[in-house]
């Protein structure tokens, strides 16, 4: 009896591994098939002779390097400032004595809630006023601003409880709260700092319509958006498509076999604290 | 709890840069979004002409795509809260009888770290018609269901349903996680005092698992709600709110009355209108759960 209800729940797993992996493996496949091994309509088959000419007609094709550099960058940068400015933030609200500390909190918080899509309309036009519409800054200063809410949660959260006497064994040695947030504060704080790194990085990486609204020009272009750009340019290749998307896929794929449980870890915790 | 007393413009060299940016890019915008909410105006030309709620009027009352917009992100909503039980159901199945559940879950887990612009482009070929190589009509095809083969994302009455089927896919991973994250800290003595008393299996799952896990529920139960209305990306990729506004949901109808149309007062008093429906749905299941917990406990 064991045995049968223990083969039934293997096979429901197994078949939720085939239903959550098949379309990723379905696509993997397709990237190497040809355009009529595709139009056959085969749905399982193996490409006859991989076709690597997809990707090198694709790479060729599109900017993949140049949407790749712009991500990096877009990213990168992202990370840091969020890091630094929602650190900073946290720091005063859960340790420094002041009446307004719930209130900015709070302020923080209420951003969860709002969607990020209202703000395109309003954005473009101030962003187009100051000059810095289709420019990489339009898109990295409303990432930073939206990610900030999750991140200062999380670091507010774990720095209230850093024990008191190590702040004050340092300010009785003359440390300036400046130097206690550097020397002490921060590198106590690595493992939420590391959880809002992997949030902010899902995230930004994978965002799409503020760059499909914010940027024209090629030189610019994020990941998601150069690869939703190439799909609508190339309709019908569909060889070279499968090959662009894989290509899109493999940098966060790359980082996900290398940090699996950190990532899994680190969603859960900005779930959790969201 | 708070020690440290320091000068206010200390405070101020902690706080301000953040908060000020932060305002700049999502409280401004808003403000700014509530006030051309009022007006008629084509965002381009300097005619900006006040003329009160009649947006918001028209948008209730006149506007023949905006109910079936709001009903179409309920029922995603709907959909979405309804996959929490199932990935419950699993992750207790999944604690129970894998070794290494971890690795099984972030397996299940993959799609979750994929863009909306993979996803969907890659669901758009699966759902293909067959002349272009589509998977599903490929399966139906060879197991001769070739009836039932549509092109899914171009017809009216299947397109919606397609979408929400590729959401459910991808975030199916995502609620696992959590669940299993939750069940995994339910600490296993409890279990075994049970079972001295002679409950385990399901009976131990409802006296122990359910009431414990309930906070962790609400966390899915929660996301999936918020994501679920203010789902939009995947749409904008798979099917930009078409055919013939068959998918439209309330960001999408915002989307294109904006950037489509021209419509900047109007679109505006779409994107408020999303705000309130945020707003005041967030309060309202905050408080449903905040309910069920105190019956719980």
């Amino acid at each position: 009896m064991e045995s049968i209800k223990k083969g039934v729940v293997y096979l429901l797993l197994a078949v939720l591994v085939v239903t959550q992996l098949y379309p990723l493996l379905w696509l993997i496949l397709y990237s190497f098939k040809t355009n009529e091994e595709i139009l056959s309509g085969s749905f399982f088959a193996l490409p006859q002779n991989p076709r690597f000419a997809n990707y090198t007609e694709a790479y060729e094709a599109g900017n993949y390097l140049q949407y790749l550099f712009n991500s990096v960058f877009v990213t990168v940068i992202t990370m840091v400032v969020v890091i630094i400015l929602a650190s900073m933030t946290a720091y005063a609200i859960s340790r420094f004595r002041w009446k307004l500390a719930p209130v900015a909190l709070l302020v923080f918080l209420l951003g969860l809630m709002i969607p990020m899509q209202a703000t395109l309309l309003p954005l473009m036009t101030m962003f187009s006023k100051i000059d810095i519409l289709n420019t990489r800054w339009s898109l990295i200063l409303p990432y930073i601003a939206f990610q900030t809410p999750v991140a200062i949660f999380i670091m507010s959260g774990f720095m209230k409880g850093i024990p008191h006497e190590i702040e004050e064994s340092a300010f009785m040695d003359g440390a300036s709260v400046y130097r206690i947030f550097r020397s002490i504060i921060m590198p106590i704080s690595v493992p939420p700092i590391m959880t809002v790194c992997i949030l902010t990085f899902i995230n930004i990486w994978n965002e799409y319509i503020l760059a499909a609204t914010f940027i024209s020009s090629e030189r610019f272009k994020t990941l998601p958006f150069g690869v939703n750009s190439f799909v609508s340019q190339y309709a019908v290749n569909y060889g070279n498509i499968g090959a662009f998307l894989v290509m899109g896929a493999i940098p966060v794929i790359l980082i996900y076999f290398i940090l699996s449980e950190r990532i899994t870890k680190g969603m859960v915790a900005g779930a959790v604290k969201g | 709890m708070n020690v440290l007393k320091v000068r206010w413009w200390t405070i101020g060299i902690f706080v301000l840069p953040c908060l000020l940016l932060y305002i700049m890019m999502v409280f401004v915008p808003i403000v700014v979004s509530g006030y051309n909410s009022l007006m008629l105006w084509d965002g381009i030309g300097p005619n900006k002409t006040f003329i009160g709620l009649e947006n918001y009027r028209n948008i209730l009352f006149n506007d023949p795509y905006f109910w079936p917009a709001v009903k179409r992100t309920l029922m995603y909503a709907v959909f979405s809260m309804l996959e929490i039980p199932v990935t419950l159901l699993f992750a207790i199945l999944i604690n129970r009888y894998v070794r290494r559940g971890n690795t099984l879950v972030s397996i299940y887990f993959m799609p979750v770290i994929l863009s909306v612009v993979i996803i969907g482009q890659l669901w758009k070929t699966i759902y293909n018609p067959l002349d272009m190589g589509g998977m599903i009509n490929g399966i139906l095809n060879s197991i001769g269901m070739e009836e039932h083969m549509t092109a899914w994302l171009s017809s009216p009455k299947f397109a919606m349903y397609s979408l929400y089927i590729v959401s459910l896919w991808q975030y199916f991973g995502y609620h696992l996680l959590i669940q299993y994250t939750g069940v995994q800290n339910i600490p296993t003595d409890i279990y075994e005092a049970a079972k001295i008393d002679g409950a385990d299996g399901f009976k131990a799952d409802r006296y122990i698992t359910l009431p414990l896990i309930v906070p962790v529920f609400k966390i899915s139960i929660v996301l999936a709600f918020i994501g679920s209305l203010q789902a939009f990306d995947l749409i904008m990729v798979m099917t930009g709110g078409g055919p013939a506004h068959a998918t439209d949901v309330i960001s999408t109808l915002m989307y294109n009355s904006t950037f489509q149309e021209y419509k900047y007062g109007y679109g505006s008093a779409l994107a408020m209108t999303l705000v309130i429906i945020c707003l005041v749905f967030t309060v309202l299941i905050n408080s449903v759960f905040k309910r069920v917990e105190n019956k719980v406990s």
